[in-house]
């Protein structure tokens, strides 16, 4: 194994959101519920990865959901079965068992220095990560209900490229790809947020379970990309109109329920479990940089498949698509990269 | 702005769930007061900091539809119609207390209003939520069961079977785990292997949902959903509502267990009914000075209730032996 | 018109009567169908012991089986009668009850009286008591004290098939929590049974025996052994009455005093272990009641205070017997007064 080129100590982050994937849609569509258990054990396994590529420490953000208690009984039991594992250092706050925790947690693992924050959430946890930190590069790993931004991958290999990038075997330019977002404005900065994924525009105005199922309250779709194997709202745009996540631009949706209006009746998985037919009006491009005013006078704007911020007549919501917004780790490039430079190979003498 | 309401209750549900929440609140922090004073006999457990969950999940019911609540009842009861009157002279130990003075507050009931009682014995009404639910499916009239189990209690043998008797059965019944941290002094962290209560629905292959158990709106919306497929025969679910309990366990509780100023952040940020307020002026739907209004009327009416509470007869020796059996 | 049938019998004609009349009654318990979910016959068991086959034939989904749950289901059992239901759940056995006291003495029993008497809870939990099957510590005892012991719960423990069915019908129409215990010695034993339903009243004890020299009171299969006694000590010239309590909550002692003050002699037998059980609770009325009429010593027959034994040979020795409680009777007429 090649040493590691940089010598202060290398860390990581791992936010892992104890209750993504809890929401409504398990009552009405019969989404998947992760176990804390089974979380828990993708954090173990993270973390026996990144200690066998030496990463020597890892910052967890502290829940009250459950994971931090049962890691802490497993690494105890680790410790007696003389396993290696890395130091981990639960960050020191307060959870409060609110979307507040992920983003002071980014906020503290980006002044720590981590070298790369692992996710475990779905495309709202994501979203709560980038949002407070941009520039520390994250890689995901899908524990959610709509999980289009994070992909799925066995963790192992997830933690395989972030050692690699952390240990410094691979450099920024191997390791890393540009990611692009929306950035949500109402009137004119009074209130911010983003999406990695889509800004939904509902009638409904009320956060409530903040999960959105109900096709007659959608009105616009705003989306950095749309695959037609996505699941979820940004599923209309893929099977619409597909945009590549590398793709320059974005794709705006306009949604209507009036046969008077509506172009066309597509169908689309808006949850899982659920197809559901959605009356088009017209679709659009979203070039980079270019504000998009929102239309509806009153309703809520959900980012990444959560109701978040609710407006009223008057007020002005503009939505805009920005490229190269924040890093993530493309672990298929780095792991080819790997591959084909040899990092794991441990001798020579049989090449 | 103000005209159009957002929400999915109208402007009369609206204030009347303000006045619940704000009457169990008054209920509550004046039981505190009058037990510190020593004029409350017994063990009490206030419900303070956790309105929105009784309150929003109530919403749904009807007189016909039951619950099995916990020995935190007191929100329990009066979200389901139990007189406020008639729940202080109980807790008072008086004559005329919904339970003529036998009961107290660990066992405050009125089964016209489908409260089957409050619970001394943690995770008792489960099983007893279970037989509702099992006799509103005889009655075939579209009637629910919610069982209400806080963290601590989740733990035990009764509630986990529960959840099994219900999904073999498909019984329309809603478990719903209040988890406010702290199974009387003990974190829940130490005392629940996996201290999610939604991994222990799926392990019986039900549903389950956590919520923000201090948003309103977040349970109400949640619980409707939960209620109304129970209703039409989807079986039982369970519904996690994260909350915070502003009292201690008990009267008494000195609370040392607690971090440092633990207390005052969740009474300045997780307070329910600060949240509520904030939600619905922000809409324009109920102004600051209605909430107000209905503050001092509450007020009035707690203070009328121990009034009447104090002045009420206590019980005698007559009462003493009878209502132990229909017959004997 | 009456016939003869078993113990086991009038249980299921009790139930099946009771089901056709009133559709609020409901029956559940372990295995009282027999092979729910199982891909051969259903209604395979009927009970453990048979007793509920062939109800299922008749009224379908008003009988449950559950799962091995006894808390739950004991418990929802309770929820669903005090919401307007009449169950009949079947605890399998007596012994179980300690993975769901709490629901029959801290809930059921409890109710009315805590919520002022606003709360009707009509259950009826069936449940097989009593030794010689050979079970064991586990699945022989007979715990019919606790019961009695708890405010609220009443008990019954019949001896015959006559009065099984007639009890057991009161106690479906009864609107108190009912502890409905039957001895798994007598389910085969036969008697007569009329065909038509009745319903036999609380709290009153059967004469079964008139005599006037010793009065045993007891009950279910412990019945069965006073009347052997009675047989051998007839021959000697002794004339016992025996009383059979039927249900011991509520307790018939009018009846009790009035044999004792007729007999002046007291023999007490129960199945159950001695310390605080119903001989003991008897011998103490009588004492404090009719400590005039006494003219002996009270005699208390039941097991040693031993969990029961496995091995034959011991459980023999154990179950108190007909020579026992004849030889109680002997020393109760030599002892005192005369």
């Amino acid at each position: 194994m090649p040493t590691a080129s940089r010598t202060d100590t290398p860390s990581i982050g791992i936010i892992a959101n104890p209750v993504s994937a809890r929401d409504i849609r398990r009552v009405i569509a019969n989404a998947s519920n992760l176990q804390i258990a089974d979380r828990v054990n993708i954090v173990l396994r993270v973390l026996t990865t990144v200690a066998s590529l030496g990463v020597p420490r890892v910052l967890m953000m502290p829940d009250r959901g459950g994971i931090r208690a049962m890691l802490q009984r497993q690494l105890r039991r680790e410790h007696n079965l003389h396993h290696t594992f890395p130091e981990v250092e639960f960050l020191d706050m307060e959870p409060t068992s609110t979307v507040d925790d992920t983003f002071l947690a980014a906020r503290m693992m980006r002044a720590a220095g981590v070298r790369s924050i692992v996710v475990l959430g779905g495309d709202g946890t994501h979203r709560a990560v980038v949002r407070e930190c941009n520039d520390v590069p994250i890689a995901g790993l899908s524990t959610g209900t709509n999980n289009a931004f994070p992909e799925m991958r066995e963790s192992t290999i997830t933690a395989m490229a972030v050692g690699l990038y952390a240990t410094g075997r691979l450099t920024p330019e191997q390791a890393l790809v540009q990611n692009k977002l929306l950035a949500i404005s109402i009137n004119d900065g009074e209130r911010r947020d983003i999406a990695l994924v889509d800004a939904v525009i509902s009638t409904d105005r009320y956060i409530g379970a903040r999960a959105l199922w109900k096709t007659e309250s959608l009105s616009a779709l705003y989306l950095t990309f749309a695959d037609p194997q996505a699941i979820g709202l940004s599923a209309i745009g893929g099977l619409l109109h597909p945009v590549g996540r590398r793709e320059a631009g974005g794709l705006a949706v306009h949604l209507s329920d009036d046969p008077a209006t509506r172009r066309l009746l597509l169908r689309a998985p808006i949850a899982p479990g659920m197809v559901r037919e959605v009356g088009i009006a017209h679709w659009e491009p979203m070039p980079a940089g270019q504000p998009f005013p929102v239309a509806l006078q009153a309703g809520v704007v959900a980012l990444d498949g959560e109701r978040e911020m609710a407006f009223d007549a008057g007020d002005r919501v503009r939505i805009t698509l920005r490229e190269n917004a924040f890093p993530t780790v493309d672990v298929a490039r780095c792991m080819q990269t790997a591959a084909r430079e040899g990092l794991f190979r441990l001798s020579s003498s049989t090449t | 702005m103000a005209g159009t309401n957002p929400f999915p209750l109208s402007r009369d549900e609206l204030l009347k769930c303000y006045r619940t929440m704000g009457t169990i609140r008054e209920f509550e922090d004046r039981l505190h007061i009058d037990f510190g004073r020593g004029d409350i006999p017994g063990f009490v457990h206030l419900y303070a900091g956790e309105e929105a969950s009784a309150t929003g999940i109530m919403s749904h019911l009807g007189d016909g539809d039951r619950i099995a609540s916990t020995h935190r009842g007191h929100g329990h009861c009066i979200s389901k119609g139990v007189d406020v009157v008639a729940m202080m002279k109980e807790i008072y130990g008086r004559k005329g207390g919904a339970c003529n003075g036998k009961g107290g507050s660990m066992h405050i009931a009125d089964v016209s209003k489908g409260m089957m009682g409050a619970n001394g014995i943690l995770g008792a009404g489960a099983p007893l939520a279970c037989g509702a639910a099992l006799a509103a499916k005889y009655r075939k009239k579209g009637e629910v069961a919610i069982s209400f189990v806080g963290d601590g209690a989740s733990n035990q043998g009764t509630f986990l079977e529960s959840l099994n008797l219900a999904a073999v059965w498909n019984l329309p019944v809603l478990f719903v785990v209040e988890n406010n941290g702290y199974a009387e002094s003990t974190s829940r962290d130490y005392g629940t292997a996996v201290d999610s209560y939604v991994d222990r629905a799926a392990g019986f292959g039900l549903p389950g949902i956590t919520v923000d158990g201090t948003d309103f709106f977040a349970v109400y919306e949640a619980a409707g959903e939960m209620i109304k497929r129970a209703r039409e025969g989807g079986g039982p679910a369970l519904l996690e509502c994260k909350m915070v309990r502003f009292h201690g366990h008990f009267e008494g509780d000195a609370q040392t267990y607690r971090g440092a100023g633990e207390l005052d952040s969740i009474r300045a940020d997780q307070d329910c009914m600060k949240k509520f307020r904030a939600q619905v002026t922000a809409a324009g739907v109920i102004t600051a000075d209605e909430f107000k209004a209905i503050d001092r009327e509450v007020l009035g009416v707690i203070e009328n209730a121990v009034k009447e509470a104090k002045a009420a007869p206590l019980p005698t020796l007559a009462d003493l032996t009878t209502d132990v059996y229909v017959t004997y | 018109m009456a016939r003869t049938i078993s113990m086991k019998q009038a249980i299921n004609e009790a139930l099946d009567q009771e089901m056709a009349r009133d559709p609020r009654v409901i029956c559940m318990g372990e295995d009282i169908v027999g092979g729910a979910g199982a891909e051969g016959e259903k209604d395979a068991w009927g009970g453990v012991l048979g007793v509920t086959k062939g109800l299922y034939a008749k009224h379908g989904d008003r009988l449950m089986d559950t799962p091995l749950s006894e808390s739950a289901y004991i418990g929802a059992a309770i929820g669903a009668a005090a919401c307007g239901m009449r169950p009949v759940a079947e605890l399998m056995f007596i012994d179980f009850m300690g993975v769901c006291f709490d629901q029959i003495y801290n809930q059921a029993a409890k109710f009315r009286y805590m919520f002022g008497g606003k709360a009707e809870t009509p259950v009826v939990i069936r449940t097989m008591v009593g030794a010689g099957f050979r079970a064991a510590a586990q699945h022989s005892q007979m715990l019919t004290p606790l019961f009695t012991h708890i405010p609220g719960l009443k008990v019954v423990c019949p001896s015959t098939p006559y009065d099984t069915k007639g009890l057991l019908i009161q106690s479906i129409r009864d609107n108190d929590p009912v502890i409905f215990c039957e001895h798994k010695a007598l389910y085969d034993f036969q008697g007569e049974v009329p065909e038509a339903s009745y319903a036999i009243p609380f709290g009153e004890a059967n004469v079964v025996r008139e005599g006037k020299h010793c009065s045993i009171v007891t009950y279910g299969l412990m019945v069965h052994r006073a009347l052997e006694a009675a047989a051998t000590l007839a021959k000697e010239g002794v004339e016992v009455e025996i009383v059979d309590l039927r249900t011991l909550s509520p307790l018939d002692m009018d009846t009790v005093i009035e044999s004792v003050t007729k007999t002046g002699r007291l023999v007490c037998v129960d199945e159950a272990s001695p310390r605080c059980s119903i001989a003991a609770d008897i011998s103490a009325q009588v004492a404090m009641r009719a400590f005039g009429a006494l003219k002996a010593q009270i005699e208390m027959v039941t097991p040693p205070h031993t969990p029961v034994p496995f091995s034959p040979a011991l459980e023999d020795l154990y179950i108190p017997s007909g020579a026992q409680v004849a030889d109680a009777v002997r020393r109760t007429l030599k002892g005192g007064k005369h």
